[in-house]
């Protein structure tokens, strides 16, 4: 197999939820030594399929109760044969198990700790309680997510999760980075606010130098003007009619594509679409004879033959679109898939940076919690078994 | 004076987390958040544009919406902190200085189609055996591979083929598109992060290597549920208006504007204030006490949620919940974020100065606060060609040598 970039760097993990998890999975891909730290026995059941399979792959388990001073005393350990520590807390609960990067870098300098707050870890705010959904109505997202204007019309998921996450991988290796170089640790205070706040782009800049208020929502190019522009209802397929195509037609000669591949109808050529000044001016208009068209295609090969003439249109995917039928990703072999303990085998979302040499990889499963005990406490921290067997005695540590 | 200046401005340099390290940028606009990341934190991110001027710069939105090639809010948003040079690559002497820079980069990110640095004799191939060390980053919709290799698409076609723009909107009316160019902005990230790794891999082998960024790619992989709702029950995710997936979360409407409900918290102190108003209705069951059964019951228990919070003013009632532990929001516009007491607390805005504009100009700030080596300001962004004179200097052409190149409109 393949060298992994990240191999040797070993990562304490006390993230939960989504966010922090998305980070330190993204650092797992990568060959990074993530031990999870869970503070409570596993339910029965499984978290190894589907999104609670993605979020924890290619990591270890190890179960402490961190409400007792041996359990605590386990996690120091580790914190001290560890390069990088990251939770997603507000600030009191680290310092209170002493795990805090004030007392954690007395005992090793050289300590990386990324904290993946909700707000932050100091401001007025810092103790609200959060979750990605609430963090994204913070910033603007879910009211600007409205059909024009009216009742927000919804987000389908934390982008503010995802959001979080992969800024907070791209801080850690950041500052890991930094370590390589000077030989010293730093706390990163990562507020996941903030980090999908800096996401909305240049609109927020926008707001920021103009003064401009944004929104409401329209199908408007936010980047090159463009028209059409915007979603189109495609032909029912197998009995589904929630099929539908986005298109996006900028220059003259864009235009002039697009029209032959719809064989150039009458309505074409009329005076009100003959640029894009006035194809956007008259937008409503056109959306709407772009959409007779499309009503009478199907979304796939409808794309196809855009996409040959060198317009930018995609279907609107679905998961089963996305996961079975995209014939790209497909053909790129981008869906991982990881053998379960009893040797079934599921799918898992794949590896997004593909690097030539040192590629990252989907190697184990989400793991069963407090399948690496054994792992961390013999072989990391060097206990014996009846140190082992005292912990568990003690309730520091949960079984497998 | 003007010495401790400089001491202070080179101190604050090699602190910088990414300091010594040269990131040649190519990119169009799709692709230019990912050096902006790089720079951000103390990488020496060099722009090259074309002579007239990088095609970003005509993308407004524009200062007073003027447009004007070095008043571009758009460009200025991801080219912070990196310098200009022009360079005409249609030219055999403009590739020359290229690779001239090349020798001097640990990172050269492209994002033209695929088979065009090929084109210019600066394919991966031939770009590994001449700089063995260089990390070579290329991100295109759809990656180097693949039916879909030389397909084009923008951020709306992108956010469709990856599965975010379905799960948005209501289900029976057309998909809603996300706020911002969230496909170039999440691949931006995962092309950041790849490269950091290579960067590591790097450190121990001695050797660079090619990334291919596939902004499809980048984005199906920030949809949490979609693929994992899909490959774990065989479910696709519908539209589900502003119900979270989850069923934990949903818009509800205050007297004077929107919050966005939770159940997740304590609730015992949700149903008893709920219950002081007189509006708890069947909440005081024993059952809602699950929160399985509240996500299972989600429709019913916001419809009666819904009726409690109508009476409310928005920001009351997000102060009362969150004394009380309860983790609700309001839904504000993103206008609110410039006033906002948390972000104002820890600085989250920047002031830049534009010296040409004689103004200074409020910016988003850091994502992360490194105590260590600080995300920080180094320079506004560039003016079209702003660095080359200083750039070709440091690459050993002298300045004879940079009259005559721009004499015959290489630079």
């Amino acid at each position: 197999m393949a060298a992994l970039p990240l191999e040797g760097i070993r990562v304490l993990d006390f993230t939960w939820v989504v966010a922090g998890p998305v980070a330190t999975r993204i650092l797992a891909d990568f060959g990074a030594e993530v031990i999870k730290l869970e503070r409570k026995p596993g339910p029965p059941g499984s978290r190894q399929i589907g999104l609670q399979g993605d979020l924890h792959r290619n990591k270890h388990s190890i179960a402490v109760n961190m409400a007792t001073p041996e359990g605590i005393g386990i996690a120091r350990k580790l914190a001290m044969v560890s390069d990088l520590v990251i939770d997603n807390f507000s600030a009191r609960v680290m310092r209170s198990w002493g795990m805090d990067f004030a007392s954690l870098s007395q005992l090793k300098p050289e300590i990386v700790c990324v904290s993946m707050s909700g707000l932050g870890h100091t401001g007025p705010r810092s103790n609200y309680v959060s979750y990605g959904p609430t963090l994204q109505a913070l910033s603007g997202y879910t009211l600007l997510m409205s059909e024009g204007g009216g009742h927000p019309a919804g987000y389908g998921y934390s982008y503010a999760d995802m959001s979080g996450g992969y800024t907070g991988a791209l801080a850690s290796l950041i500052a890991l980075w930094h370590r390589r170089r000077t030989g010293r640790g730093q706390f990163v205070d990562l507020s996941q606010f903030e980090a999908v706040t800096s996401v909305i782009g240049p609109a927020l800049l926008d707001i920021a130098v103009n003064g401009r208020a944004q929104g409401p929502f329209d199908y408007r190019s936010q980047e090159k003007p463009s028209a059409p522009h915007g979603v189109y209802r495609c032909r029912p397929r197998d009995g589904d009619d929630d099929r539908w195509l986005a298109i996006s037609v900028c220059s003259q000669a864009e235009w002039e594509h697009f029209i032959g591949v719809l064989g150039s109808p009458s309505w074409t050529s009329e005076a009100r679409f003959r640029t894009l000044y006035l194809r956007m001016r008259n937008s409503a208009d056109l959306d709407a004879r772009v959409a007779q068209w499309t009503a009478t295609q199907v979304a796939e090969e409808a794309m196809e033959r855009l996409q040959r003439a060198g317009i930018a249109a995609g279907v609107i995917a679905n998961g089963q679109d996305l996961c079975e039928r995209d014939p790209h990703l497909q053909a790129r072999k981008f869906w991982g898939t990881v053998t379960l303990p009893d040797g079934q085998r599921t799918h898992t979302t794949g590896i997004a940076a593909r690097l030539s040499s040192t590629p990252g990889s989907v190697r184990t499963p989400s793991p069963l919690i407090g399948s690496s005990n054994h792992y961390v406490l013999r072989e990391l921290l060097g206990l014996n078994q009846t140190e082992c067997d005292d912990l568990v005695t003690a309730r520091a540590v949960w079984p497998e | 004076m003007s010495k401790m200046r400089a001491d202070t401005a080179h101190e604050a340099f090699s602190s910088a987390a990414l300091a010594g390290l040269r990131v040649i940028d190519l990119t169009t606009w799709r692709g230019h958040l990912c050096g902006r990341l790089l720079a951000d934190m103390g990488a020496d991110v060099i722009k090259v544009e074309p002579p007239g001027g990088h095609d970003g710069r005509t993308i407004g939105p524009f200062l007073n919406d003027e447009p004007h090639r070095d008043r571009s809010l758009f460009f200025w948003f991801y080219n912070l902190n990196k310098r200009s040079l022009t360079l005409d690559l249609e030219h055999q002497r403009g590739i020359e200085i290229l690779r001239k820079l090349l020798e001097s980069a640990d990172i050269v990110i492209e994002s033209f189609e695929p088979g065009r640095m090929d084109e210019l004799g600066l394919g991966w191939q031939a770009v590994s055996g001449l700089y063995p060390a260089l990390i070579m980053l290329s991100i295109t919709p759809f990656g180097q591979t693949g039916p879909y290799r030389d397909y084009t698409a923008d951020d709306t076609v992108l956010t469709a083929l990856s599965g975010m723009l379905y799960v948005n909107g209501f289900p029976s009316r057309a998909p809603v598109r996300p706020l911002g160019l969230q496909a170039y902005h999440s691949s931006a990230y995962y092309a950041a992060i790849g490269t950091m790794c290579a960067l590591f891999a790097r450190d121990r082998a001695g050797v660079g290597q090619w990334i291919d960024l596939s902004m499809q790619e980048g984005t199906a992989s920030a949809v949490e549920h979609v693929a994992g709702s899909y490959f774990g029950t065989g479910a696709i995710e519908p539209r589900r208006g502003t119900l979270h997936w989850s069923r934990y979360f949903r818009v509800g409407k205050c007297r004077d504007g929107y919050i966005m409900h939770c159940t997740l918290g304590d609730w015992t102190s949700l149903v008893q204030w709920v219950a002081g108003d007189g509006k708890a209705q069947d909440l005081v069951n024993p059952e809602w006490e699950d929160v399985v059964y509240r996500a299972a019951h989600a429709e019913h228990l916001f419809d009666v949620l819904d009726e409690w919070v109508k009476d409310y003013n928005r920001d009351e009632l997000l102060e009362r919940a969150q004394t009380l532990r309860l983790p609700y929001a309001t839904v504000r516009p993103p206008e609110a974020l410039l006033d906002d007491e948390q972000l104002a607390a820890r600085g989250y805005f920047v002031e830049v100065e534009h010296p040409e504009l004689g103004r200074t100009f409020r910016y988003p700030g850091a994502p992360y606060l490194f105590d260590g080596s600080p995300w920080r300001v180094y320079r506004r962004p560039p003016l079209v060609g702003e660095h080359t004179a200083e750039i070709l200097h440091e690459i050993g052409i002298d300045a004879g040598e940079t009259e005559s190149l721009m004499a015959e409109g290489i630079i």
